[in-house]
């Protein structure tokens, strides 16, 4: 089991969804598909999985470019030092209140500057252990997102994390249900899940 | 009102109209100038002896003083790479508004240290200093905003001393604009003279750390190699009526250099004669080069004051000349040195920062019960917003 790693803090929200910033030095820790934790309150924390991550060129990155042979210390300036934020984009899949994780969206949003925090392993288990793939929904209509690169990369997180066979077995079957009257999404999504499992 | 554009336009018309014709006349004053140039390029003793007497009858003459080295020389970048430590510091600052609702001022020195061949992260360092109540006033009254600059200036300038100070190699210590201290016309006299005395005692203190000093001036609008050909074509008999001679109006050392220098290449070094040349004397006396920093295609003359110990050692010379290519062929197609951009982003003080210090400062004023002034009635009538428009 590992402890939370805070990953960034927060740039902007909605109930849906926030973008959290974090320098690029600190971008070692967060991966596409990972569960994220904004804690706002003692009993209360927002729970969303990373869809996006993308970082922002600016005017001297596109000169330096140009120029070719860029040196260590001009590369590590730029990702250490310069002010240019990495922003993670974060589907809301559901909150925890009182100890009780649900797979709802959140009554309201986390606030500017929260701090971010990537989900313990313990943390992983809690929030898919509870209900039955309810949080399953708020990726597939999510249009705007790579879905199955997404749902791959959350499924494969969970398995090596967890080490519940059983569940990623369990969230093949219910993401064949959810899915059985969109025939291109579904292969799709099993397509990425057969990388999983290979 | 907007603006009148039927007035500007018709004026913008004049002005293509005669377009042709001043071109003709500047080609002619550049072809002039050139010419002069090669004619005096090895009579640099008569030259400096014309530019002396000219001194005496113009003290505020500012123009280029040749030293041995040809008029027209041009050195290529010394070979083998030359490897020492890299600072530079830059300043901003936001001046005493009496029209905003409290009266401060900020100076903001952004510094950044680079250790070339390292492989690691360059060191950043900021200092802001904010300057309220008494610190805004002079013995002659409230701080203007060309003393803030000679502030922001020194500030700058102890930042890289400090940081020079931990160094042991070489190093090289760079700062943006001429490297005399600016000010003299228009800030207290007292105030400049005190700021000039603390300028002296830091070149100094670098010079006796063998630290290679250099102010980078990019596109240089002067003319002072181009003066002391003004200097040149004039009798000696009428060298006292200098002031009101130039024949060559127009002509820039820039276009001049960009004639004379290949990509890469360095001007001969002359010495500054300038208003201010009393003041810095011996070792520190100011002397400055042109350097081709562009390439073929490209080429971008630049100036470059340095102090006189730097012009005495031909090592130090080199190594500033092959780090500011260096420097400069970081940033690609727009060549300047990256770690003066990088010490300029350091230190620039945005708008919202100075939002939020106002806030800030408004804030802890009120909360202690100290007396808040108000924006001036004319400041809010200009941060009205204007009329959008018909929709």
């Amino acid at each position: 089991m590992t402890d939370s790693i805070q990953i960034g803090y927060l740039l902007r929200a909605g109930t849906a969804g926030f973008v959290a910033g974090c320098s690029v030095s600190q971008l070692e820790a967060p991966a596409l598909g990972e569960l994220v934790r904004a804690p706002l309150e003692k009993a209360y924390s927002v729970y969303g999985l990373i869809t996006d991550i993308h970082i922002d060129d600016d005017g001297l990155v596109r000169q330096l470019v140009t120029a070719g042979n860029i040196s260590p210390e001009v590369m590590h300036d730029n990702r250490e030092r310069r002010i240019v934020p990495v922003e993670m984009t974060v589907l809301t899949v559901g909150y925890e209140l009182d100890g009780k994780v649900s797979h709802l969206l959140p009554p309201r949003p986390p606030l500017s500057l929260d701090v971010i925090y990537l989900c313990s392993d313990a943390d992983l288990t809690k929030f898919t252990g509870s209900g039955h793939f309810g949080y399953f929904r708020h990726i597939l209509q999510a249009k705007e997102i790579p879905i199955e690169e997404v749902l791959a990369a959350h499924i494969l997180q969970v398995k090596n994390k967890t080490k519940n066979v059983r569940w990623v077995e369990q969230a093949t079957q219910e993401l064949i249900t959810l899915l059985k009257d969109d025939y291109p999404t579904l292969m799709t999504v099993l397509g990425a899940l057969g990388e999983v499992s290979a | 009102m907007p603006l009148n554009f039927q007035q500007v336009i018709d004026r913008i018309k004049e002005i293509g109209l005669g377009a042709k014709a001043r071109q003709q006349d500047l080609d002619t004053r550049r072809r002039h100038a050139r010419q002069l140039l090669d004619e005096w390029s090895k009579k640099t003793a008569e030259l400096r002896d014309k530019v002396e007497r000219a001194r005496q009858s113009d003290p505020g003459l500012r123009c280029a003083l040749p030293l041995d080295e040809p008029l027209d020389a041009a050195t290529q970048q010394p070979e083998g790479q030359k490897i020492a430590l890299l600072l530079a510091a830059d300043g901003s600052q936001i001046a005493p508004d009496r029209h905003a609702a409290v009266l401060y001022s900020l100076v903001n020195v952004g510094a950044i240290r680079i250790e070339p061949g390292s492989g690691k992260a360059p060191e950043v360092f900021t200092e802001s200093s904010l300057l309220f109540a008494d610190d805004l006033y002079t013995e002659t009254g409230i701080l203007t905003g060309e003393a803030v600059d000679l502030q922001r200036d020194i500030a700058e300038r102890k930042k890289l001393l400090e940081l020079a100070k931990q160094v042991t190699g070489p190093c090289v210590a760079l700062t943006d604009g001429p490297l005399e201290l600016w000010g003299a016309k228009d800030a207290n006299e007292g105030d400049y003279r005190r700021n000039l005395d603390i300028h002296k005692s830091i070149l100094s203190q670098l010079q006796a750390k063998n630290v290679t000093v250099a102010g980078y001036v990019d596109k240089p609008g002067a003319d002072l190699v181009v003066r002391a050909l003004e200097v040149a074509l004039q009798p000696k008999g009428q060298l006292k009526d200098i002031r009101r001679q130039h024949p060559l109006r127009g002509v820039t050392d820039r276009w001049l250099y960009g004639d004379v220098l290949e990509a890469g290449q360095r001007s001969a070094v002359f010495g500054m004669q300038s208003v201010s040349r009393p003041h810095y004397i011996g070792d520190l006396a100011l002397h400055f080069f042109y350097i081709n920093v562009g390439d073929a295609q490209h080429p971008s003359i630049v100036r470059v004051e340095v102090p006189k110990w730097v012009v005495d050692d031909k090592d130090q010379l080199d190594l500033l000349h092959s780090v500011l290519l260096e420097q400069c062929r970081v940033m690609g197609m727009r060549p300047y040195p990256y770690i003066l951009h990088r010490a300029h982003e350091i230190a620039v003080v945005k708008f919202e920062e100075k939002q939020q210090v106002e806030q800030q400062l408004e804030l802890e004023l009120r909360r202690a019960g100290g007396e808040m002034g108000e924006i001036s009635a004319k400041q809010s009538a200009k941060d009205l917003p204007g009329r959008s428009g018909i929709k």
